[in-house]
């Protein structure tokens, strides 16, 4: 069984991005209807992919403690320290939303780590193992990969959406230095 | 088929493989040696497909832990991209500017 948010909120993510096309393309009558659509919506999209978040989280746990019952136990009150961190005080359910993906992201690098540590190791031990095969190794680190710039694109899009979000101008820093030649 | 019946001469053993795109039949032989060719044969299918469906497994479990977080990603870049978008904010050349109506 595949997890996945249900169809009411699909609808939704469906009809915020059709408005923020249109409001982009200069609509203002769409800018308007995509504010309220925003605050109406945000908290049941939040409480949904929350919801994923959550239950997705515990066959990745079981995955990367692999059995290992403190490992079990520490991952998700670790993840739970993560989110708080991340998300900071008083969060926007937006950031709330960030921080979820951020915590998600990083689980999910941290699953293929563990996969690709599996395989070293069987090799390393030697052990007559199907999993250490040149095509799954090109498979394991394809996803590596992606996962490790899903993660950091994660982290980025909430940092953008802290910065536009306070309305800060960039701060652009020079350094003047001066060389003495003799 | 691998085991091959010629008239009056009992059976063969041949085993098949591809050199520069043509199927190439090799001739084992009958009797002992052709039942060792065989037995190893079908031993090294066997591993072959028992590794096969290993990794199948391990890339659908993978992917099946995968989906509910690009999902997750999905929705929150959506909402993210709409709330910017409804405070003002347009994208230009990659970059994230405020209208100035806004």
């Amino acid at each position: 069984m595949t997890l996945d948010l249900p169809e009411k909120t699909k609808d939704e993510l469906r009809e915020l991005r059709e408005l923020s096309r249109q409001a982009e393309d200069g609509d203002l009558e769409a800018r308007v209807k995509l504010q309220r659509r925003v605050k109406a919506a945000s908290p049941e999209i939040v409480a949904e992919a929350s919801n994923l978040a959550a239950l997705s989280e515990t066959p990745m746990v079981k995955f990367i403690s692999a059995g290992d019952a403190l490992m079990c136990e520490a991952l998700p009150k670790r993840l739970a320290l993560m989110r708080a961190e991340i998300a900071g005080e008083n969060p926007t359910p937006l950031e709330i939303l960030l921080s979820e993906r951020i915590v998600s992201c990083w689980l999910l690098v941290q699953v293929v780590e563990a996969l690709a540590a599996q395989q070293i190791y069987s090799r390393y031990k030697k052990e007559k193992t199907t999993l250490f095969s040149l095509p799954f190794q090109r498979y394991v680190l394809k996803w590596q990969e992606s996962a490790s710039s899903r993660y950091l694109a994660a982290i980025k899009d909430l940092a953008r959406v802290r910065k536009l979000q306070m309305n800060t101008p960039n701060v652009q820093v020079n350094t003047q230095i001066n060389v003495i030649r003799p | 088929m691998p085991w091959e019946k010629r008239e009056g001469r009992g059976r063969y053993y041949t085993r098949t493989r591809r050199v520069d795109g043509r199927r190439v039949r090799e001739y084992i032989g009958g009797g002992v040696p052709g039942e060792i060719a065989a037995f190893s044969d079908e031993h090294k299918r066997r591993v072959r497909e028992e590794t096969a469906a290993h990794l199948r497994e391990r890339r659908e479990e993978l992917e099946a832990l995968a989906a509910p977080v690009a999902c997750l990603e999905e929705a929150a870049e959506i909402l993210a991209h709409a709330t910017l978008v409804a405070a003002g904010y347009h994208r230009h050349r990659g970059n994230w500017r405020l209208y100035r109506d806004a």
